[in-house]
């Protein structure tokens, strides 16, 4: 009796979750499928399936469009940004963890107040200040309003303060220094939130949209979402490329789901390892 | 005598050391962060009281213009009621159904991997990309969302192409994206509240919807707490899908506080009018987030 009861429990729950899913991931199947399809077919509602899959809409996206460029730009951008991310957090994180000094607490709430302010609010004077070096439309304007990401810091803090003390005490009276005690024993130890930070600031760097068309004006400089868009007006939704705007969609979202389900394992079990409002 | 002074000197000498090693260590993160978050939001504080046009260099203070009228605008409140609408719209179905999934994902089971996989993917991708899908999606004859709607027999909508359901299809939108988001904070949550209680509570005869008000709840409050903030900051701030599904329209029925903001500052350049809504913004925030403080004393167990 119990066993049934088990069963139709599973049944159920295994229902919802399937539903739900299909809910979840049919935009992306409904964007690969358009995007196999042909000019007509994709304006035509009875077609659901491409008649021929189309696969030279693909080979147009990536050798006469310019898609291919803003992901060389997204990658180049956000790679240098983590790694700038990841030092600055870190060492902050480390300071607020391991140092004793005046006004750490303090600090700290106050990096953690910005985090909840709309990051937009910034936009008008950052615009302005990067007006004046001379870094509006250039890589180095965006990677350098961006070397601090405070999630980072949050993050590391919370893996850090695991770390116990008397393992930096006595590093430090057997004369290491700072910088090699963080990079030497904290770092390896603290390792999957390193990366946990890394992979989900590479992600939104890289997807980063509002900020960087902002102040990037020429096209060549564009990062995917901007170029996206801006392949979208040219091409799409007021003309008739939809299969294109589509596959162009695709080069971008696919190799991002392909690069998800490699690293999983760190987002899931990082980001919700610890939410650390207990503080 | 002289070796207490030299003590003293060599205890200031360390002091002063391990000041300038904190501030080594501080300060690659402290500039950036003074430079283009601090510095940036209380200048917007001073902008919002001028009269400035970014075109040219000269401006005049003219104090709480901006804010007055700002107040005589009734695209102001419109946007204020639509920012509003669209954080409780996201806000309620995000946490609710992030909850429910991760109820439904915390047991071990086959395939259990792959839905979690599912459910997170939209999250990771950009939110432009996945937008223009929406909006093929949403497409008034032959859209597949419209297709759904006449599978089940019911009317089909204009969705984005009308005042009345554009709205609606940006909440669907940013609801599917952040799901997953949620359900991965809340499956953690729920690990870590004791196994032991249940089997205690099932002992004494406890039905599980009583468990799950008694326990669960009260065991992932904190959780609770801070998806609270982080999706309502979230909606707050949401940009992207506006700008590619509506553009705020039609007729402003999806235009935001931010997406005045936007509009105000860098299609019409009118920066002082826009530094004002920024400001709002910063209120309505800090006022939001401490109305969620206070209650949560009430309702988040440590």
């Amino acid at each position: 009796m119990k066993q049934t009861g088990n069963r139709i429990k599973q049944v159920f729950r295994f229902g919802i979750l399937a539903v739900v899913s299909i809910f979840t991931a049919f935009p992306f199947l409904w964007m690969i499928l358009s995007a196999l399809k042909t000019k007509e077919e994709v304006m035509d509602v009875s077609a659901f399936f491409p008649a021929v899959p189309q696969w030279s809409n693909f080979i147009s996206i990536l050798v006469d469009s310019p898609l291919p460029g803003y992901i060389a730009n997204s990658l180049l951008v956000s790679v240098v940004t983590v790694a700038l991310q990841i030092v600055t957090g870190a060492m902050l994180a480390y300071a607020i963890v391991f140092f004793e000094f005046k006004g750490r607490k303090a600090l700290f709430t106050l990096i953690m107040g910005t985090y909840m302010l709309p990051v937009a609010a910034t936009y008008i004077p950052s615009y302005i200040i990067l007006s004046r070096w001379g870094m509006l439309d250039t890589f180095r304007g965006l990677v350098i309003s961006s070397t601090v990401s405070i999630f980072g810091i949050f993050l590391l803090r919370q893996s850090f303060m695991q770390v116990p003390k008397g393992l930096v005490e006595a590093a430090r009276m057997d004369g290491g220094s700072h910088f090699r005690i963080l990079w030497e024993i904290i770092c390896p130890m603290t390792k999957s939130s390193f990366i946990t930070f890394g992979l989900m600031s590479f992600i939104s760097t890289y997807n980063n949209y509002m900020w960087p068309s902002l102040i990037t004006r020429s096209s060549e400089k564009y990062l995917v979402s901007q170029g996206l868009r801006s392949f979208l007006i040219e091409g799409g939704a007021y003309g008739t490329e939809w299969a294109l705007v589509m596959a162009g969609s695709a080069v971008i979202v696919v190799p991002l789901l392909v690069l998800f389900a490699f690293t999983q394992k760190w987002f899931i079990n990082g980001i919700g390892g610890d939410t650390g409002i207990k503080g | 005598m002289d070796t207490v002074t030299e003590k003293k000197k060599s205890r200031k000498k360390s002091g002063v050391r391990h000041a300038l090693t904190v501030l080594l260590f501080i300060s690659p993160a402290l500039i950036p962060l003074f430079v283009f978050w601090v510095y940036p939001i209380l200048r917007s504080v001073w902008l919002s009281f001028t009269d400035w046009d970014f075109m040219t260099p000269q401006y005049h203070v003219i104090w709480f213009k901006n804010y007055s009228s700002l107040f005589k605008d009734s695209r102001f409140y419109e946007a204020l009621w639509n920012t509003l609408v669209f954080t409780a719209g996201t806000l309620f179905p995000t946490m609710i159904g992030g909850l429910g999934l991760a109820l439904l994902l915390r047991k071990h089971f086959r395939g259990n991997g792959f839905f979690k996989f599912v459910l997170f993917s939209p999250w990771i991708t950009p939110t432009v990309a996945i937008s223009i899908v929406w909006t093929w999606i949403f497409r008034e004859d032959g859209g597949l969302a419209n297709l759904v709607l006449s599978l089940f027999g019911l009317p089909q909508l204009k969705w984005i192409s009308s005042s009345e359901t554009a709205m609606l299809s940006v909440i669907i939108v940013t609801v599917w994206k952040s799901l997953g988001y949620a359900m991965i904070f809340y499956l953690s949550a729920l690990e870590k509240v004791p196994e032991e209680l249940y089997e205690a509570s099932a002992l004494d005869g406890a039905k599980p919807w009583r468990q799950f008000l008694d326990m669960t709840l009260p065991g992932i409050s904190p959780t609770t707490f801070f998806l609270m903030i982080i999706t309502m900051v979230n909606s707050l701030q949401a940009y992207d899908q506006i700008q590619i599904l509506t553009q705020g329209g039609p007729s402003g029925s999806t235009r935001t506080l931010l997406y005045l903001y936007y509009q105000l500052g860098f299609q019409e350049f009118k920066m002082g009018q826009a530094a004002s809504v920024a400001v709002i913004m910063i209120i309505l925030t800090v006022l939001l987030s401490l109305v969620q403080f206070l209650a949560s004393r009430k309702w988040v167990h440590y």
